[in-house]
């Protein structure tokens, strides 16, 4: 069942790259589309068996593989991994649709974009951290190829950049998953048997640092983001929104899997720290996010900002502020999404991403007047106006935090509202803005875009609004497994929150 | 002391004597040709104290191989090559030969130091004089008979490699093809890319690394 | 009885029946006979003086098959039955080429592979099969040994594929060349098995000598002819440092040559004389292996080296130089486990920094893979050090996954240098759009050798630095996992020349791309190698499970290592009932 979310993308990759003689750039697209569309269906037939009452795994999938390294191929999905995956397929398709139908190379774009797809169903699904690991390598060179073949004109540095960045990332993961097999004694790389083991706390300190760090690369948190802006700059629309919505979601993934899963006790110790430098990472994020004059830089520091969300949640780790993380990686994956490919539509149109030089593009006779709204749309949702994706999100990661960390959290909140400036400085400069003297060419009426390109950007607006006004859907998914899981450490500790989940959670849904 | 032993000894000092006082000139005198000889001088005492030790078969193939083979060949190569060159001065030369000399050095303490140290199974096993070349060919049929045959597959292939180095005939086309072909590395050597001028653009000179 | 013709006077009847004299008649004549030739080798010269004196002194008990006459049964001598195949095989190409250079090209490859192939099969089936000592104790034939040497015959097959075109382009002999490469081969394989110093120092010998040879091949080069003198000298101060150790080794015994009888004399020898044997045993293996600081010949060889000698220097003489660490420091130093231990920790720390990191410097691949070849080894070396059996399973399972990506990029940069006549690495710029078969293998296979999943090397390397890890060996691993994220810095700008670059990006040569053709005699084989390789690297990693439970059956079949296993274990055992606290990293929290 859950293999199908895996040997779709996969083989589907490898077809496509192999497949003999010429094939026209347009029936490869149609190919790929329809298997990332098979591969929806697919997840949405896990989504029909799954049984959102059980916190634990489910549909899982074990078979041996190589027995001496404790590698073995064990599949399982919850509340957890199930939305990340449904936003996998969904971005992934967007991805695809919203490419170009002239792009260069076409077979081997289209079989790195399947490769991706899979390799990060892979991931969320892997319940042996070997496993995991290797899907989380897998992705890298793929992502790689994306940025530098298909990137602007520095790539060459980003994917570079990129490369390292994640190498390292990866270095650290493999370093802690091997010191947690063996310290455990078990030399076993199945991740349920070692939930739950306790070690001594100075090797649990030691562990979780190497996991924070390396996931803090992925993610990416405050001193390691230094690739992201350089990636999502040089990178081409489609690679940014399948980047910023589904591939740093790895690293918030893990954080809560692995991190929180794994050393609770250590999480336990450290969560104020780890909140002050998620109250860090939201406020440098937000900042930087103001001084850029590039589009797309704004939306990537954004990004920074809003993945530090995850980590004051996760660090409080209570029920209702881990479904707040929940729900931010996936209304953050949708909303970055969505601002990543009206940048896209815009650069695609004048040319430029600058702050300085556009303006007035919502302006009927400057001809971007959906794409402006869209971005409207997107902007107030990521800035967490009621009603839209963004706010739900916010609302249930400082709910559930802020009596755990109410400074952190108070400075989150702060970096919430800097959101909201930096993108009225954008929506206000690009979209409104007077219109200058015709003279000037960039105030030449612009093509206008077809409406069929608009499509995913007008889907994934209608997700962050689904996702704002009827949150249950994703809550109902997600509350047995966020709940089991902020209660983990409750038990080992007593936290002085200690108000009943579901109640809160009640609340959550209301507004 | 009897005289038989005393006679050993003289006679292992003087070969010792012989050998290393000739192995320094060996290594020591500027002129090649009076290393050559003195290097036969080297292999002369060597013989000598296998015959010290009853190792007579050891001895006769020592003065064999070595003097009659060996050094002969290199007094050929000496004056096949007798030419003379201006070697370049090498650069801090007195400090060169400072720190070999106390590598040297060192690694004599060493030796000696192990020498003194190790407590050697003295003396060794009883000499069978004449009996040694019966026994070294009894051996080289029994347990040491698959190095020994491994040394005929070397001695062939160390043969043939001579051989195709130093023949003269070069095959001048691809027998395939009938391209012409000059026995070197397929890849060829090419002026450094910084000097090339078929370079195309400054672009490819920054690829590079 | 005397399956074996060619151990003619190792026949049953002649040493029973003859007369003595005869006996040491024909001896001696032929031992002259040798002799005169051993003047041409200098660094062989140093043999007869240890053998000699070896022999002389060795009681008559300690040869017990002496005078009673010995049968090819005693002799074992069906352990050898591959190299025996082998052997034919380079006699045979010997012969053929008599008939000159047409009838080389022709027949001396299906007589290479034939030969190749037999010994190959005939490995298989000594695979597991009950162990006995053959030669009087010269040669050992266990699971260990199997292994290495079905290695070395595999990389010499795959070499010798790759090579034909190679060698008839330059126009070099091809019947001198592949009976070169197959005694290499020969001294390899019988070093993977030797259990006697003198056995070992003979086809140590064997293979460097052929390995001189073949890496001055190119005559008319400089850079071979270079490459040639240096490896030769090199490779010969290596020969008489390791002599000299083993003379040591032999004074230590007393009078025996067996590895097994040094074993039992260094248990009870703790004096500074077997530390200056280990000091040149190591040393010779460092060599042999090229781990840094013994690496300084390696780049030059690799560059001068014709590509296909390089591809079998850089797997076949690799893994014959394991075989011989582990025979050596794991079957005889094992009491002095602490010190080599630590000896191959530098090693191994120097030659993955200093190997990954000079190779991003590198113009050329061949020299890049030179260096990162040096890195490979030092990787290799973390499960040589482990000494788990975890340890040694996973040096045999990578020493077989680099066999595959390594020669798999060997083949590819063969196949762009004879349609190009280059190896640059700038000359790579834009294949993609000229040869996609050369940019995915080598793709492939560089991705594997930098160890990203799923190539086989993923697999590989994971398994070393598991191995590593549950043997605290934190140094080894960490460095390793940082050089390893180094080395995909290299490996991928490769692969970004190859990619990355557009139409207009492209190099001259490349531009200049010949068409593709396979016609020509030699390619074909070529192909076949290069997809081989590939489909391996690529598929094996997913389908790993049966080279693990390979691996791990070598290591357990092998009673050396068993033996070594056990010794440490107990000696871990008897340390942490003795300490108060025991020393794991529990301890830490």
């Amino acid at each position: 069942m859950l293999s199908g979310l895996l040997l779709i993308p996969l083989l589907g990759a490898i077809a496509l790259l192999v497949w003999p003689g010429a094939v026209s750039g347009e029936r490869l697209r149609r190919t790929c589309l329809a298997l990332l569309v098979l591969q929806v269906a697919w997840s949405l037939r896990v989504l029909w068996q799954f049984d959102p009452t059980i916190s634990g795994l489910q549909l899982e999938e074990i078979a041996p593989w190589v027995g001496s390294l404790g590698l073995d191929y064990r599949l399982g999905i919850d509340g957890l991994s199930l939305p990340l995956v449904l936003i996998n397929g969904a971005l992934s398709l967007a991805a695809a649709l919203v490419t170009s139908t002239s792009t260069p190379r076409p077979r081997l774009y289209y079989a790195l974009l399947l490769l991706i797809s899979g390799a990060v169903n892979g991931a969320f699904l892997a319940q042996n951290l070997l496993l995991f690991f290797l899907f989380y390598e897998l992705e890298l060179i793929p992502l790689w190829l994306l940025i530098a073949i298909w990137g602007g004109s520095n790539r060459a540095y980003a994917a570079t950049k990129f490369l390292l960045f994640t190498a390292v990332s990866g270095v650290l993961i493999l370093g802690a998953f091997f010191g947690l097999a063996l310290a455990t004694g078990t030399a076993d790389f199945s991740l349920q048997p070692l939930l739950g083991q306790e070690l001594g706390m100075g090797m649990q300190l030691l562990l979780m640092g190497a996991l924070l760090v390396g996931f803090g690369i992925k993610i990416p948190l405050f001193p390691f983001h230094t690739w992201l802006p350089d990636a999502h700059t040089e990178a081409s629309t489609p690679v940014s929104l399948l980047l910023a919505g589904v591939l740093l979601k790895l690293g918030t993934y893990g954080l809560l899997r692995f991190c929180l899963g794994l050393f609770p006790d250590a999480w336990q110790l450290m969560s104020p720290w780890l909140a002050g430098w998620a109250a860090v990472s939201v406020l440098f994020g937000s900042l930087a996010a103001i001084q850029q004059q590039d589009m797309k830089r704004m939306v990537a520091y954004s990004s920074v900002g809003h993945m530090g969300y995850v980590l004051l949640a996760a660090a409080a780790a209570t029920p209702v502020s881990l479904l707040g993380a929940l729900f931010q990686m996936v209304s953050h994956g949708l909303i970055s999404a969505l601002l990543f490919l009206l940048v896209g539509v815009v650069y695609a149109t004048t040319g430029t991403r600058d702050l300085n030089v556009l303006r007035g593009l919502l302006n009927p006779e400057r001809g971007l007047p959906i794409t402006g709204s869209l971005m409207i749309a997107g902007v107030m949702a990521s800035a967490g106006i009621p009603g839209m994706g963004g706010f739900i999100s916010e609302f249930l990661v400082f709910r559930g935090s802020l009596v755990p960390f109410p400074v952190p959290t108070l400075l989150c909140m702060v970096g919430s509202g800097l959101t909201a400036v930096y993108f009225l400085l954008l929506v206000n400069r690009v979209f409104f803005g007077r219109l200058s003297p015709p003279a000037d060419d960039l105030d030449t009426p612009l093509p206008a875009v077809p409406l069929a390109r608009q499509i995913p950007a007008l889907a994934l607006t209608v997700a962050v609004l689904l996702l704002g006004v009827a949150p249950q859907a994703l809550g109902t998914l997600a509350t047995a497994t966020t709940t089991a899981m902020g209660r983990a450490p409750q038990r080992l500790a007593a936290l002085p929150v200690s108000a009943a989940p579901d109640r809160l959670l009640a609340g959550g849904m209301g507004q | 002391m009897t005289i038989a032993s005393l006679t050993q000894l003289i006679c292992f000092a003087a070969l010792s004597i012989t050998l290393v006082v000739g192995s320094l000139g060996v290594v020591l005198l500027p002129n090649i040709v009076y290393s050559a000889f003195l290097l036969c001088g080297v292999f002369l005492s060597v013989a000598g104290l296998y015959l010290l030790l009853n190792a007579s078969f050891v001895a006769a193939a020592q003065v064999l191989v070595y003097v009659g083979a060996v050094n002969v060949l290199i007094l050929f190569a000496i004056m096949l090559v007798n030419k003379k060159e201006d070697l370049a001065e090498i650069p801090r030369l007195a400090l060169r030969r400072l720190l070999s000399g106390g590598v040297c050095l060192g690694l004599f303490l060493l030796l000696l130091r192990v020498d003194l140290t190790t407590p050697w199974a003295v003396p060794g096993p009883v000499g069978i004089g004449e009996g040694a070349t019966i026994r070294i060919g009894e051996h080289l049929f029994s347990d040491y008979l698959l190095p020994f045959e491994l040394a005929s597959v070397l001695l062939l292939m160390s043969m043939i490699g001579a051989i195709v180095l130093a023949r003269r005939d070069v095959f001048g086309s691809d027998l395939i093809t009938g391209e012409d072909v000059d026995q070197g590395l397929i890849e060829k050597v090419r002026p450094p890319l910084l000097l090339d001028p078929t370079t195309p653009s400054p672009s490819a000179l920054q690829e590079t690394i | 009885m005397n399956r074996f013709p060619l151990y003619r006077i190792g026949g049953p009847s002649r040493l029973r029946t003859r007369a003595a004299a005869a006996t040491v008649r024909s001896t001696r004549r032929s031992f002259e006979a040798d002799m005169d030739l051993f003047g041409v080798l200098p660094a062989l010269t140093e043999l007869p003086h240890l053998a000699a004196a070896s022999l002389a002194s060795v009681p008559l008990a300690t040869a017990p098959a002496i005078g009673l006459g010995i049968t090819a049964a005693q002799l074992n001598s069906g352990a050898i039955a591959p190299e025996a195949a082998i052997l034919i095989a380079l006699l045979v190409c010997l012969l053929v080429d008599l008939a000159g250079e047409e009838a080389a090209v022709r027949w001396v490859p299906p007589i290479c592979y034939a030969g190749l192939g037999t010994a190959l099969v005939l490995l298989a089936r000594q695979w597991n099969a009950p162990l006995e000592p053959s030669f009087l104790g010269s040669f050992l034939a266990d699971d260990l040994a199997v292994a290495f040497r079905a290695v070395v015959a595999a990389s010499t097959l795959l070499s010798l594929m790759i090579s034909w075109r190679y060698v008839e382009r330059s126009g070099s002999p091809v019947g001198e060349y592949a009976a070169i490469l197959l005694a290499a081969t020969l001294g390899a394989m019988f070093l993977c098995g030797s259990t006697d110093l003198v056995s070992i120092f003979v086809s140590l010998e064997t293979l460097s000598v052929s390995s001189y040879l073949l890496s001055g091949y190119m005559k008319r080069d400089a850079r071979s002819g270079e490459a040639a003198l240096k490896y030769l000298l090199v490779g010969s101060a290596a020969a008489a440092v390791f002599l000299y150790g083993a003379s040591l080794l032999y004074g230590l015994t007393g009078g025996s040559t067996g590895l097994d009888a040094v074993g039992v004399a260094l248990q009870t020898s703790a004096t500074p004389v077997t530390a200056l044997a280990l000091v040149f045993v190591l040393a010779t293996v460092a060599f042999k292996i090229a781990a840094v600081p013994f690496h300084q010949w390696t780049p030059d060889v690799y560059e001068g080296s014709p590509t296909p000698v390089v591809a079998f220097l850089s797997v076949g003489s690799k893994a014959a130089g394991f075989a011989l660490a582990l025979r050596l420091l794991v079957g005889c130093f094992d009491s002095f486990d602490t010190q080599w231990k630590l000896l191959f920790t530098v090693l191994a720390v120097l030659s993955m920094t200093l190997g990954n990191v000079v190779a991003l410097a590198q113009t050329t691949m061949k020299r890049m893979l030179a260096y990162s070849s040096i890195g490979q080894a030092g990787f290799v070396m973390i499960g040589l050090v482990c000494g788990t059996e975890d340890g040694y399973a996973a040096m045999v399972l990578y020493m077989a996954a680099y066999l595959f990506m390594n020669l798999g990029a060997f083949a590819c940069i063969i196949l762009f240098s004879l349609r190009t006549g280059s190896d640059r690495i700038s000359d790579y710029a834009g294949l993609y759009q000229k040869d996609p078969l050369i940019t995915l293998g080598l793709s492939l296979c560089l991705l594997s050798l930098g160890g990203i999943p799923p190539m086989l090397g993923f697999f590989g390397k994971i398994y070393l630095f598991f191995a590593g890890w549950a043997d605290h060996q934190y140094l080894l691993v960490v460095v390793g996992l940082i050089t390893s994220v180094v080395s995909i810095y290299y490996y991928i700008s490769v692969i970004k020349m190859m990619v990355v670059k557009e139409p207009q990006e492209a190099s001259d040569v490349v531009k200049a791309y010949p068409p593709i053709t396979w016609n020509l005699a030699g390619m074909g084989t070529l192909r076949t190698a290069l997809v081989a390789c590939v489909l391996v690297t690529a598929v094996g990693g997913v389908l790993s499970n049966p080279l693990f439970t390979w691996a791990n059956g070598a290591v357990t079949g092998t009673p050396m290592l068993q033996q070594s296993i056990a010794s440490s274990a107990a000696r871990e055992a008897t340390a942490i009932a003795a300490a108060p606290v025991p020393p794991t990293p529990a301890i830490l929290g």
